[in-house]
């Protein structure tokens, strides 16, 4: 690792560059998982009295705002260069974090369902700006050969935290928290931010082997390139079989209880360690192995998982289902996590980050919930049994996962006709 | 459940399917405390403490393959016993068979039990002198391996060696990940009836897999041995490691870990090199 080099040579302004960057994306993604997905489902059915479809109807327009700024956002950085200058980004994520400040210490007052859709409307704007802003700060910071790693610890330590912490969910309690969290956060960002601060240009790394992606050697992966959508189709379904899956699976007791949201502190510490475990596995994968074989990897995990909760239902066993279950789930989730954090940035260059990381993060993963939520909520309409509901989900893992090892076979079929291969 | 209960789950789910079980209905148990006050389906004790109280009858067949399970009230259908423990009490009734295939067991002279047969094929406390046995058939097994190995195809070895001491963390990840889910999906793979032969087979690749991998654990000792001849070298060296991971549990809390992982790295490095069919070579990554 480069991280082990800096400190081997007392570079200590670029080993803060790294904690900066792991923070900053740590805390995000942490806010996301817990304020945004759990907290904004508890704010509108229990705090605002709302149907759980009206509250679906939000996540979506949430998903789907988000989406849209992300892209505006990630092109108009490009364009205007602002994704090349680490200043500009910083004050931006200030922004963000100050808007989000203001919304997490509001989130207690919302009462009505309008105050509820203007929450939503001024959240998604925050994380559509946020998104390719913070992703890009990669250049900057983290050079090409850490990314795996850094992108594994990234997702190990929002994961873990979120499995432990909050144990119960009360918006009033965690606001206050998060809040009281976000102000230091805030005045270090605020000072970096300034510009008078000299130090900061000092955080990034400004070379070739920070500022050029793993993909884009020696040629650049182009925006309309068929290479960059493939993969934001791969990771698009990713999301949209993850979230399909999971939106059913929080509503079935049976599981939830044996999982994410078990009462059991023993069931989420161990959740949290598998977190940990998974993302270290798919930091050491993408850093040692062709990005195709993670995404088998991925693939191939969620379809044994659903193969695995299909079976449970099947057995129809008494008591509690066995921890696998979740621990494949959490193995799936953390390498894919892994996989988003680190193949954006490694598919650009300073030129296209901005635009690379709006359509991979906002595509891929907000338009993809978006969709998956507006199936959930046609399956409970037409009243859909678990079991087919989480079989229609398998069947599509199984489904990606055949194309991937299909779509390589024929790859390297083509290679060998054509003689590039001996 | 703990990955060395695999083979008899699935020992367990193969002699229910052949007796006519309805494998689409077992109920397996691996932890906590269990009292079964019915049970009109077929039960498979992992590791935990399972009581059938006085008052019970239960007509399921019974599958002990870990922990506890003490048998107070009436079975109706077959017990039978492969590992783990299990007590029968004074006022029991055991109207099906109890089948006794390995394990601790106490059975009070006074229960009721309308069939019992016998199957051990290893006394329940094995013998040194059996140990022994044991280990050195084990020995000649991974030495003569150990020595053809060397001696007529030794890059196989060095490919996998050297993954093993250069590429340890990626090896150790692989190992891990294939080891996770290949076990769990033979498990799987059992319940399906159709698929149970392939589910044997592949616990079998897996322990070849294992095999293998202490052969090149043996080839790697060997270097660092005065022998001349490499097959020889490998040979002792495949003994030592053996002999090594034999007394490794011995030591107590990190002596399990530490084979587990010198496996599990082992297994990761056989597959990561196609069984030493090439030398594993990570991406290159700009500096």
């Amino acid at each position: 690792m480069k991280l082990f080099e800096y400190v081997a040579r007392r570079d200590w302004p670029r080993v803060v560059g790294y904690l900066l960057f792991v923070s900053l994306l740590s805390a995000g993604y942490y806010y996301n998982l817990t304020f945004v997905q759990l907290g904004l489902f508890d704010l509108g059915v229990n705090r605002v009295g709302m149907d759980h479809v009206d509250v679906s109807i939000g996540m979506a327009l949430l998903a789907l705002l988000a989406f849209l700024t992300a892209v505006v956002t990630g092109v108009w950085l490009d364009r205007t260069g602002w994704s090349r200058s680490l200043l500009v980004k910083l004050r931006l994520v200030l922004g963000v974090v100050l808007v989000q400040f203001v919304l997490t210490a509001t989130a207690p007052l919302v009462a009505t369902s309008e105050q509820f859709f203007s929450w939503v409307v001024v959240c998604a704007i925050s994380l559509g700006v946020g998104m390719p802003t913070t992703l890009s700060l990669t250049i900057d910071f983290i050079p090409v050969r850490d990314r795996g790693y850094v992108a594994a610890a990234i997702a190990a330590i929002s994961f873990s935290i979120a499995a432990i912490y909050p144990l119960e969910w009360s918006i009033e309690g965690f606001s206050l928290v998060m809040v009281a969290a976000m102000i230091p956060g805030i005045v270090v960002l605020g000072v970096l931010a300034s510009g008078r601060v000299s130090v900061v240009e000092k955080f990034a790394g400004r070379s070739e082997s920070f500022d050029v992606g793993r993909f884009c050697r020696p040629n650049p992966v182009s925006t309309w390139s068929l290479t960059f959508w493939t993969l934001v189709v791969l990771m698009f379904g990713v999301f949209f079989i993850d979230s399909l899956g999971f939106l059913r699976i929080v509503e079935t007791p049976t599981y939830i209880f044996t999982s994410w949201q078990s009462p059991s502190l023993d069931v989420r510490l161990f959740i949290a360690l598998a977190h940990v475990v998974g993302a270290g596995m798919a930091g050491v994968l993408y850093t040692n192995f062709e990005r195709r074989w993670l995404f088998l990897w991925v693939f191939g995990l969620f379809s044994f998982t659903h193969l695995l909760y299909t079976f449970d239902i099947r057995m129809a066993q008494a008591g509690e289902p066995s921890l696998l279950l979740p621990l494949f789930y959490v193995l799936a989730v953390s390498f894919y996590t892994t996989l988003n954090f680190a193949l954006w940035p490694d598919l650009s260059t300073p030129e296209t980050i901005g635009t690379h990381s709006a359509i991979g993060l906002g595509m891929a993963g907000f338009l993809a919930t978006f969709l998956s939520t507006g199936v959930a909520l046609y399956f409970q309409a037409r009243e859909v049994s678990l079991f087919d509901h989480l079989n229609f989900v398998n069947a599509l893992a199984l489904l990606l996962f055949f194309s991937v090892a299909v779509l390589l076979y024929v790859r390297r079929m083509i290679a060998l006709a054509r003689g590039e291969v001996a | 459940m703990r990955p060395e209960l695999i083979p008899l789950l699935v020992v367990a789910l193969l002699m229910l399917s052949a007796g006519g079980g309805e494998v689409d209905r077992v109920e397996i148990l691996v932890d906590g405390d269990h009292t079964i006050d019915q049970l009109d389906h077929a039960l498979i004790v992992g590791d935990a403490t399972v009581t059938v109280p006085d008052t019970a009858t239960v007509s399921g067949p019974i599958y002990v393959i870990a922990g506890d399970t003490r048998i107070r009230g009436t079975g109706d259908g077959d017990v039978v016993q492969l590992a783990g423990n299990l007590t029968v009490q004074e006022e029991a009734i055991i109207e099906g068979e109890l089948r006794l295939v390995g394990g601790v067991r106490t059975i009070a002279p006074g229960a009721a039990i309308a069939e019992r047969t016998s199957f051990e094929p290893v006394p329940q406390e094995s013998s040194p002198a059996a140990r022994i046995v044991a280990f050195v058939l084990q020995s000649l097994v991974l030495g003569v391996s150990g020595f053809g190995l060397a001696r007529w195809k030794p890059t196989l070895l060095a490919n996998v060696g050297d993954s093993i001491t250069d590429h340890v963390l990626v090896s150790g990840t692989v190992g891990l990940l294939a080891s996770v889910t290949l076990l769990a999906l033979f498990v799987f793979m059992a319940f399906t009836l159709i698929l149970l032969p392939i589910s044997v087979l592949g616990i079998l690749v897996g322990l070849l897999v294992v095999g293998y991998s202490v052969v090149v654990y043996g080839f790697l000792v060997g270097q660092h041995l005065p022998f001349e001849r490499p097959g020889l070298a490998s040979a002792v060296g495949s003994v030592l490691f053996l002999g090594v991971l034999t007394v490794l549990p011995r030591i107590p809390i990190v002596g399990s870990w530490l084979g587990i992982t010198l496996v599990t790295v082992g297994i990761g490095a056989t597959l990561v090199t196609y069984f030493g069919l090439r030398r594993f070579e990570p991406v290159q990554l700009p500096e």
